[in-house]
């Protein structure tokens, strides 16, 4: 990328003039995204939007002090009063010993890969493209069998260029392109109890070509809001349980969240001393691996600057790693990993869906959860959830309107069969996964 | 991806956090304004908005209007005993939207210049595809704006150094109050933002609209366990915003609310009735009909209150509002984000659904005015519709009657988070603190559950409405479509007959 770029060069300049200013130390990002995006509803265009935007932000030290500040009011004179206001206002602050750059050979050893983040044919993908994707999902989903019963639908297609750069006073320099393509399908169908559930698909990528076709996600989504319809409670009991690959990423965040220094070190990790420890089954393995090749969370470096690297998180159910970010890693004694996940690599499973519900013989599909939370400090959680009862090792009645409940210390210990299907549009890949012994209420 | 959520802000200060920082050019908070005053500071002038607006409708567009912003927010927080980190952030921009029919263009900019404009107001314009339409050049206001945000000290004349100590306070307050504390935290956000709103029907309109928010969170360890809880309290409003009962009131609930996790435990799990505290219990209404209301679900025939108008979907004591007009409430609003005018709308009368909540396009799709629920989390944005603050008005009942009447249920206080499916209508909300109910009588505190219900059916179902109606006044943040607004919420004690808890083991 060109050392030039206007926005690396406001990055360089505004560190300039806060270290002017009497920063110590400071790191500026800056970045320049240009979007654009495409709805489309029951047979013409709802909605379209594009935009490229711009703004800056800047990470100050000031005699042991600390603030980040961030501004997309990027004319020199606004920008040179946020700078000074905001050295200003640090110098106000509590000193914190804690507060440094990263140590600059945290920078070094960033791997020699091409990570192919950014799609060359970026461009070609025009208007009227953007717009013969939409209507080509409609009419796939009016197309399954029993579309006579959809009330709607909406599909979307968007882009996204988006460019980065960051700069440390310390002497980080880095700069980043990528590009993502999405599109999604979602259909609403008529239950003869007046009902009108829905449901969707979606795939993103980085490379346009690694889309599905319109028609699959169009399909899949008109086919999944149809099989909703006649949704009922289930039994409160203990059930085996079985998670779609996709939803299955909204379980596994509430066991990587609490992996961060941060809640460690505040107390509010139910995983806080328990490295080395059996977390869950042998069945869980993953591993952070940031240099995939047009991974949806691949880098060189993160937020940070901090080189990347693969390191494993759970081995054979066992935690060995925290992700550790630089401050938090300072307050704990800990040297740093990386702040935040990038892509998660699963050791997989052999078989698929159908021939892990089969089995399980009894139990639900949880195709969706609606709401609920985990409390992080403890562990508990409590989650909406909808999908199919099994029986006999297949998809049986579809339900809804039911929960589950437990503890992540007990859930994943249960982990019985990880499947070989990892989700391909998500950074966390998560395959489907099945557990045994796990609290649903419903009637 | 339908779902809409509800969560209640949390003052998390992870880097990643935009901060704030005073920026010299601070709007100043304090209302509605007629004309271009706020905005003339940018260079803004009616002559450029005029261009712009005849550049939006250059391809034939039925309407168009231009939305200006700055916001500019501080945020301060304390961690480990000391306030050692402040955030702060400016944003200012500006976005075109252009209407033909139901559909609409869209294009936004942070640059503010007459050429930026032009770009945005063509790429919206490109929604239509027909002979052009003259724009005004002359706009006018549409009478006084209401005043529902008054402040007496304004956000710019506040230096941090008058801060911090509330933070401080607030910190050695809440370790003093309990020894088993061990971790505090505590967050304070303040937010001074102006718009202007113009349109191709001449309409112009300014609005100031401040924001602050208090969190604090607390770590609690008794006996090797932890527990960890918070409490926060947030109004459009200036520094007299923290009057000492309302820093009181912070200090002694968020200690409160985490302390009694310790005696508390997942109710049973399966169908019971409910009883729902006054107050944030808001966000039943919020979940089970709010969104559902939302005319656009409506007009797109997706919801499952569509058709539904006119009809009884509830016991004649229930009557529902959404409600513009709460002075200083977080969701409070002058006017919305199209420069409609925002009053109280009533969802639902004496039982009956009355009428949805409208933005522009959905109101010209119904042949009804506008009820002011069209807003934007940002100029990045098209606005659609929204809630505001949503509650329920007292009932012929009393709590104490109420809780006595149900012979084994629970009773729901507080609520991190809620989440709907607008067509199947199935939503949640997650307790974080509340009780169990035992033959008439609060017994067992519970924790961490969600509980899980349908709409329509909810409603159906609640048969006692309490008269101690409670606005609550925590930060509440909801999420639609990719678009984040501010809202409030509020309900008198409430009883469900049934809804599914999501607990653990028989009761």
């Amino acid at each position: 990328m060109a050392p030039n770029d206007s926005m690396l060069v406001i990055a360089q300049d505004a560190i300039a003039f806060a270290r002017k200013k009497g920063a110590n130390e400071a790191a500026a990002g800056a970045y320049r995204v240009r979007n654009v995006e495409v709805q489309w509803r029951d047979g013409k265009i709802e909605k379209v939007s594009e935009a490229t935007t711009r703004g800056l932000g800047l990470e100050l030290y000031v005699e042991g002090r600390y603030s980040s500040v961030s501004t997309s009011d990027l004319r020199l004179e606004a920008v040179q009063r946020f700078v000074e206001d905001a050295v200003a206002l640090t110098r106000k602050l509590a000193a914190d010993p804690h507060r440094a750059l990263p140590d600059p050979s945290l920078y070094e050893g960033q791997a020699k890969v091409d990570l192919d983040l950014e799609d060359p044919r970026y461009g070609e993908v025009d208007a009227l493209r953007r717009r013969k994707i939409a209507e080509d999902m409609e009419a796939a989903a009016r197309s399954v069998k029993g579309a006579q019963a959809i009330l709607s639908v909406t599909t979307g297609f968007g882009d996204t260029m988006a460019e980065s750069f960051r700069a440390t006073s310390n002497g980080f320099v880095g700069a980043r392109r990528v590009t993502d393509f999405g599109m999604s399908a979602q259909v609403s169908v008529k239950d003869p109890d007046g009902r009108r559930p829905e449901d969707w698909d979606a795939a993103s990528a980085r490379h346009f070509a690694a889309l599905p076709s319109p028609e699959e996600v169009g399909r899949n989504a008109a086919a999944r809001a149809l099989s909703r319809i006649g949704s009922r409670k289930g039994e409160s009991a203990l059930f085996a349980m079985a998670v779609e690959n996709r939803s299955a990423g909204r379980l596994l965040g509430f066991l990587m969240g609490p992996l961060a220094a941060s809640a460690l070190q505040q107390k509010r990790s139910f995983l806080d001393g328990k490295m080395g420890q059996q977390i869950a089954s042998a069945k869980l393995d993953l591993a952070d691996d940031p240099l995939v090749p047009r991974g949806l969370g691949s880098r060189l470096f993160d937020s940070e600057g901090i080189a990347a690297r693969h390191f494993p998180v759970f081995e054979k159910g066992m935690l060995r790693s925290y992700y550790v970010d630089n401050y938090y890693g300072r307050k704990l004694g800990m040297r740093p990993t990386t702040r935040g996940m990038s892509n998660l690599a699963w050791k997989l499973g052999d078989r698929g869906p159908d021939a892990l519900l089969a089995d399980m013989k009894e139990g639900f599909l949880v195709t969706g959860f609606l709401g609920g939370n985990s409390n992080g400090t403890t562990g508990d959680f409590s989650l909406g959830a909808q999908g199919f009862r099994v029986r006999g090792g297949k998809v049986a009645e579809v339900i809804g309107e039911m929960n589950v409940s437990g503890n992540h210390l007990e859930l994943w210990q249960r982990l019985a069969a990880v499947g070989n299907d990892p989700y391909p549009y998500s950074a966390s890949k998560t395959p489907t996964l099945v557990f045994e012994g796990v609290q649903f209420a419903g009637v | 991806m339908s779902a809409s959520t509800l969560i209640i802000q949390a003052g998390g200060a992870g880097a990643s956090d935009p901060v704030v920082v005073g920026a010299g050019e601070e709007p100043q908070p304090g209302g509605a304004t007629n004309g271009i005053g706020y905005f003339a500071r940018f260079g803004v002038t009616e002559a450029m908005i005029g261009e712009a607006l005849g550049a939006a409708l250059s391809r034939g567009g039925d309407y168009a209007d231009v939305f200006f912003q700055h916001r500019v927010s501080n945020d301060l927080a304390l961690e480990d005993g000391a306030v050692n980190r402040a955030f702060a952030s400016v944003e200012l921009g500006v976005g075109v939207r252009v209407v033909k029919g139901d559909q609409t263009g869209y294009g936004y900019s942070e640059d503010l210049s007459l050429a930026a404009l032009r770009t945005c107001a063509l790429t919206a314009a490109a929604i239509a595809d027909g002979p052009s339409r003259g724009a005004p050049q002359r706009f006018h206001v549409a009478g006084r704006l209401p005043q529902r945000y008054p402040l007496r000290v304004r956000w710019e004349d506040i230096r941090p150094e008058q801060k911090l100590p509330i933070l401080d306070a607030v910190n050695a307050r809440v370790f003093a109050a309990d020894p088993r504390v061990k971790k505090v935290s505590v967050h304070f956000r303040d937010e001074s933002g102006a718009v202007l709103l113009a349109d191709s029907q001449g309409r112009i309109v300014e609005d100031l609209q401040p924001m602050t928010l208090l969190y604090v969170s607390c770590l609690a360890e008794q006996n090797g366990l932890r527990e960890q809880g918070g409490y926060n309290v947030a109004g459009r409003a200036g520094f007299e915003f923290y009057a000492p009962d309302r820093v009181d009131r912070v200090v002694r609930e968020a200690v409160a609310r985490t302390t009694i996790l310790f005696e508390a435990a997942p109710p049973p799990a399966g169908e019971m009735p409910v009883v729902l505290a006054a107050g944030s219990s808001g966000i039943l209404l919020h979940e089970a009909i709010g969104h559902g209301m939302e005319a656009d679900f409506n007009r797109k025939n997706v919801s499952i209150y569509a058709d539904k108008i006119g009809k009884p979907i509830a016991r004649p004591f229930v009557n529902i509002v959404d409600d513009a007009t709460n002075e200083n409430a977080r969701g409070a609003i002058n006017v919305d984000d199209e420069g409609n005018e925002a009053g109280r709308t009533q969802l639902v009368e004496n039982g009956v659904l009355a009428t949805y909540l409208h933005d522009s396009i959905s109101a010209r799709h119904y042949g009804v005015a506008p009820t002011g629920n069209g807003r934007r989390q940002g100029y990045q944005f098209a606005p659609m519709p929204r809630m505001r603050s949503t509650y329920m008005l007292p009932g012929p009942h009393k709590k104490d009657e109420i809780i006595a009447s149900v012979k084994k249920g629970i009773y729901c206080q507080n609520f991190t988070n809620g989440q709907v499916n607008i067509g199947a209508g199935d939503f949640t909300f997650y307790v974080k603190n509340g009780y169990l109910i035992e033959d008439g009588k609060l017994t067992r505190p519970i924790k961490d559950v969600n509980i899980i219900g349908n709409g329509p059916k909810a409603l159906e179902m609640v048969d006692m409405v309490s008269d101690d109606l409670q606005i609550d006044e925590g930060g509440w943040t909801c999420g639609k479509d990719g678009q984040s607004v501010p809202v409030s919420q509020g309900l008198p004690t409430v009883r469900v007959s049934s809804m599914t808890v999501g607990g653990r083991g028989k009761g």
